[in-house]
C-alpha cells in the first residue's frame, strides 16, 4: 500500500489545522455560512436532513486493517456506531458534529486518511477495480496509476474550481468492475501490439439527469504520457465547460455539444503545448510508486483444500458463499473474498463499528492486512488462502457478514435516499430491504443468477440506477414517493443505459413489478442466459406486458 | 413583501454546532420537537417568525432556515411534506436513532 511521505503528512496536517481554524471562526461568527459552506465542502462536510455528513475518501478503495480500525473508532467515538460505504469507494458518517469534525480529521490524518476533494467541483477520489492486484485477468495493477493521479490532482491549483465535479475511474482488467464508462474520464489499461502497456482513454461519461456513456478518446496512450494528457483534457474542459447552468456543466454536456472529434482535436492541440513541460513523472518515480503496490509475498499453495470441501458438503450456505463471494486469485491456492454488506433486510453499504473492527482483525489474520471497498458497496479481503476459508466464513457469519449473495439479485446498490439525504425525492433503502426480504431464498437467487439492481432516491443517480440491469429511480409525485422502473442498464464493459419501462409505482408496487420482471426472465430465458442477455434479446415489450397488462 | 403561503407553516432549521434539525417555537427558541413549533396561519405571521429565525441565523445559532407547510390535523404539529417530516422523526430505517426515539434522544 502507498505510505505517506513527509510532504503528504505535512499537507494533510496543515489542512486539518486550517479547517480547525475555519470551524472556530464559523462558530464565533467571524465567517458567515455563505463564506464557510465552500470551505466545509472542500473538507467533505455536508449538511443533510438530520445532521452534518462527513465523506471520507478511501483512495481507489484500498485500505489497511489499521485504517479500518480507525474508521471503526470514528464511528464509535464521534458518530452513532456505524458508517455507510458508498458507490464511490468512500465512507460517509451520518451524525458528526461540526465542532468535532477537526478532531475527526486529525484522527484520520494520523492513519493517512482525509476528506479532501470528496466534495466540490474538483477531481474526486479516483476509483478502481476492487480486485486490483489480486486477479489474473488484469494487464497491470491500476492502483499505482490511480495514486499518481491522486497526487497530481490533489490541490491542483488550476483544477480546484472546475465547472463541475470530476470523476476518474481506472481499470486494469478487460472485465470492467469499476464502471469506467460511466465516468468523466475512464482509463482502461491495455497492451499494444508490441507489448507496451498503456491506456485506452474514454471521456464524457456520467449519470445524473442526463446519463451518457463515455466515448473513446484514444485507443492507446503510453503510460509515460498519462498526466500531461489528463492535464490537457482537464484544461479544455475547464476553459469551455459551461458555468452558467450547473445541470449542463459536466464534461459529458461539453463533449456532446462540440462532438468527441472536436474535443479530441482541441485536447491534442493543448497537449502539444504542454507535453514537454515536466508534468509527467520520470520512470524512476513511477517505479517508486509501483513498489508500494508490489504483490504481497503469498506462497503458492495447493488448489484443493479438504477442510473447505468438508464444510461445503455439510453446510449449504457456506457452499453458496464459496460459489458467489470468492473468486480466483492470481496466486494458486488463494482467493479474493467479498464480504457482503447486503444482509437481507439490512441497509446496503452500512457497517457497524464492531463489524469494521472484525473485518480489520480478519484482514490481519487472513489477508495481509489489506481491505478493499467495492463500488457495489461491499468490502473485500483480497488475498486469502483457501484453507483459511472455513475459519474466516464462520467468523463473518457470526457477525452478520456472511451473506452469500455477492453478484446476485439481493446485492443491491442503494443511495441513502430520503432517510438521510437533503436532495432526495424518495427513500431508497426501504425498497432495497423489501426486495431482499421478498427474495430471501439463496437457492432461488442462485437460480436467477447474476442480476444487478441499483436504486437512487433522486435524479442525481448516486445509486447508479441508469446502470442497473434493473434500475429504480425515486420521484416526487405530488408529495408522494413514487418509483420508476428501468431495465437493461449495465455498468460493465458492455455498458448500456437502462430504459424506463412505463409509469411509476408506490413502494409496494415497485417490488411487485420487480418480481414480475424476474418471473418473465425465468420463463423466457434460454439455457443459462443471464437476465441482461435475455432482456437484450427480448426487448422491453414482454416485460411491459407482464408488469402493466396488455391494455 | 409577504410571500403568498398555501397553508399553515412552521420553520425548520439545523443547529449550527451539531447540525441537528430544530423547530422555531412561539417564544423564539429552537426545539428538537416539531410539536413545539410555532405555526403561522397567514403571511404576516410567517413574516414575523422568519424575522426571528433569520436573527438566529445571523447570531450563528442555526443554518438552513426553511419555512415548510405544517400539518396540524392530528392535534400535534408536524411538517406535512414527507421530506421535512423525516427531519422531525429521524431515518425511517433506523428506529433506534433520531427524534422518533425521543426529542431528547441524545441526552
Ligand atoms: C448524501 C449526500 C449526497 C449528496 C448531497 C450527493 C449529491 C450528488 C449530486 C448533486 C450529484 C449529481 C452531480 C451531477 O449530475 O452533476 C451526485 C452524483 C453522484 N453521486 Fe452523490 N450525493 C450524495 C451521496 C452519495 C452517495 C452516498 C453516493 C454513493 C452511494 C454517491 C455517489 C454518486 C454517484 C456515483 C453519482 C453519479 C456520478 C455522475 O453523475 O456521473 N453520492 N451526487
Ligand atoms: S441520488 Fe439523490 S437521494 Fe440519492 S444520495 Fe444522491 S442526491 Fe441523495
Amino acid at each position: 500500500m502507498y505510505a505517506y511521505d513527509t510532504y503528504d503528512h505535512a499537507m494533510v496536517n496543515a489542512r486539518v489545522a486550517e479547517f480547525r481554524d475555519q470551524v472556530d471562526r464559523r462558530m464565533t461568527g467571524e465567517l458567515t455560512e455563505e463564506e464557510f459552506r465552500p470551505l466545509r465542502l472542500m473538507n467533505g462536510l455536508y449538511l443533510q436532513l438530520h445532521a452534518y455528513m462527513l465523506r471520507v475518501a478511501i483512495p481507489y478503495g484500498t485500505l489497511s486493517a489499521n485504517q479500518m480500525r480507525k474508521l471503526a473508532h470514528v464511528a464509535r467515538k464521534y458518530d452513532k456506531g456505524y458508517g455507510h460505504f458508498t458507490t464511490r469507494q468512500n465512507i460517509q458518517y451520518n451524525w458528526p458534529k461540526l465542532s468535532e469534525t477537526p478532531d475527526i480529521l486529525q484522527e484520520l490524518a494520523d492513519v493517512e486518511m482525509h476528506a479532501i476533494q470528496t466534495s466540490g467541483n474538483c477531481i474526486r477520489n479516483v476509483t478502481t477495480d476492487q480486485f486490483a492486484g489480486a486477479v489474473a485477468d488484469e494487464v497491470a495493477d491500476p492502483r499505482p496509476y490511480a495514486e499518481l493521479i491522486r497526487q497530481w490532482s490533489s490541490f491542483h491549483p488550476e483544477f480546484s474550481f472546475l465547472p463541475r465535479k470530476f470523476k476518474i475511474a481506472i481499470t486494469g482488467a478487460a472485465e470492467d468492475r469499476a464502471a469506467v464508462k460511466w465516468h468523466d474520464i475512464g482509463l482502461v489499461l491495455k497492451q499494444n501490439e508490441v507489448g507496451e502497456v498503456g491506456f485506452e482513454v474514454l471521456a464524457g461519461g456520467g449519470m445524473g439527469r442526463t446519463p451518457v456513456i463515455a466515448k473513446s478518446m484514444r485507443d492507446f496512450l503510453p503510460i509515460s504520457d498519462m498526466l500531461s494528457y489528463l492535464e490537457a483534457m482537464l484544461r479544455v474542459y475547464n476553459e469551455q465547460g459551461r458555468r452558467d447552468n450547473k445541470y449542463k456543466a459536466r464534461i459529458k454536456i461539453l463533449i456532446d455539444a462540440m462532438g468527441i472529434d472536436e474535443y479530441r482535436r482541441q485536447v491534442d492541440a493543448e497537449w502539444e503545448k504542454i507535453r514537454h513541460v515536466p508534468i509527467d513523472v520520470p520512470d524512476e518515480e513511477v517505479a517508486r510508486i509501483k513498489a508500494f503496490f508490489a504483490p504481497p509475498p503469498l506462497p503458492v499453495l495447493a488448489d484443493a483444500a479438504t477442510e473447505v470441501d468438508e464444510l461445503a458438503n455439510a453446510n449449504f450456505i457456506f457452499k453458496a458463499w464459496l460459489a458467489n463471494n470468492t473468486g480466483a486469485h492470481k496466486v494458486p491456492g488463494h482467493v479474493h473474498v467479498t464480504i457482503s454488506l447486503k444482509p437481507h433486510g439490512g441497509i446496503p453499504g452500512d457497517a457497524t463499528d464492531e463489524q469494521m473492527d472484525l473485518v480489520a482483525e480478519l484482514a490481519d489474520a487472513y489477508s495481509q492486512s489489506e481491505i478493499r471497498v467495492s463500488h457495489e458497496q461491499n468490502l473485500i479481503l483480497p488475498h486469502v488462502a483457501k484453507s483459511d476459508l472455513p475459519a474466516l466464513w464462520t467468523k463473518l457469519d457470526q457477525a452478520g457478514l456472511g451473506t452469500p449473495n455477492a453478484g446476485l439479485l439481493t446485492d443491491i446498490i442503494a443511495c441513502p435516499g430520503l432517510d438521510y439525504c437533503a436532495l432526495a425525492n424518495t427513500r431508497s433503502i426501504p425498497i432495497a430491504q423489501t426486495i431482499t426480504e421478498r427474495f430471501d431464498d439463496i437457492k432461488r437467487l442462485m437460480d436467477i443468477g447474476p442480476l444487478k439492481i441499483k436504486i437512487s432516491g433522486g435524479i442525481n443517480s448516486c445509486g447508479h440506477h441508469h446502470a442497473g440491469h434493473i434500475g429504480i429511480l425515486g420521484v416526487d409525485r405530488r408529495g408522494e414517493e413514487n418509483y420508476q422502473l428501468l431495465l437493461g442498464g449495465s455498468g460493465a464493459e458492455d455498458a448500456s443505459k437502462a430504459a424506463i419501462l412505463g409509469p411509476g409505482f408506490n413502494e409496494v408496487g415497485i417490488v411487485d413489478a420487480v418480481e414480475k420482471v424476474v418471473a418473465v426472465y425465468l420463463g423466457e430465458r434460454e439455457g443459462d442466459e443471464s437476465f441482461l442477455s435475455a432482456y437484450r434479446r427480448l426487448g422491453p415489450d414482454v416485460f411491459k406486458e407482464a408488469v402493466y397488462g396488455t391494455d | 413583501m409577504a410571500k403568498k403561503i398555501t397553508g399553515p407553516q412552521l420553520i425548520l432549521a439545523n443547529r449550527l454546532d451539531d447540525g441537528r434539525a430544530v423547530f422555531l417555537t412561539s417564544i423564539g427558541t429552537w426545539s428538537n420537537n416539531a410539536a413545539d413549533a410555532a405555526v403561522a396561519q397567514n403571511e404576516a405571521e410567517l413574516d414575523t417568525l422568519m424575522t426571528v429565525a433569520q436573527a438566529a441565523d445571523l447570531a450563528n445559532l442555526v443554518v438552513s432556515v426553511t419555512p415548510v407547510v405544517a400539518d396540524t390535523s392530528g392535534g400535534v404539529t408536524a411538517p406535512a411534506h414527507i421530506k421535512f417530516a423525516m427531519q422531525a422523526r429521524g431515518p425511517s430505517v433506523r428506529a433506534d436513532l433520531g427524534y422518533q426515539v425521543s426529542p431528547n434522544w441524545e441526552q
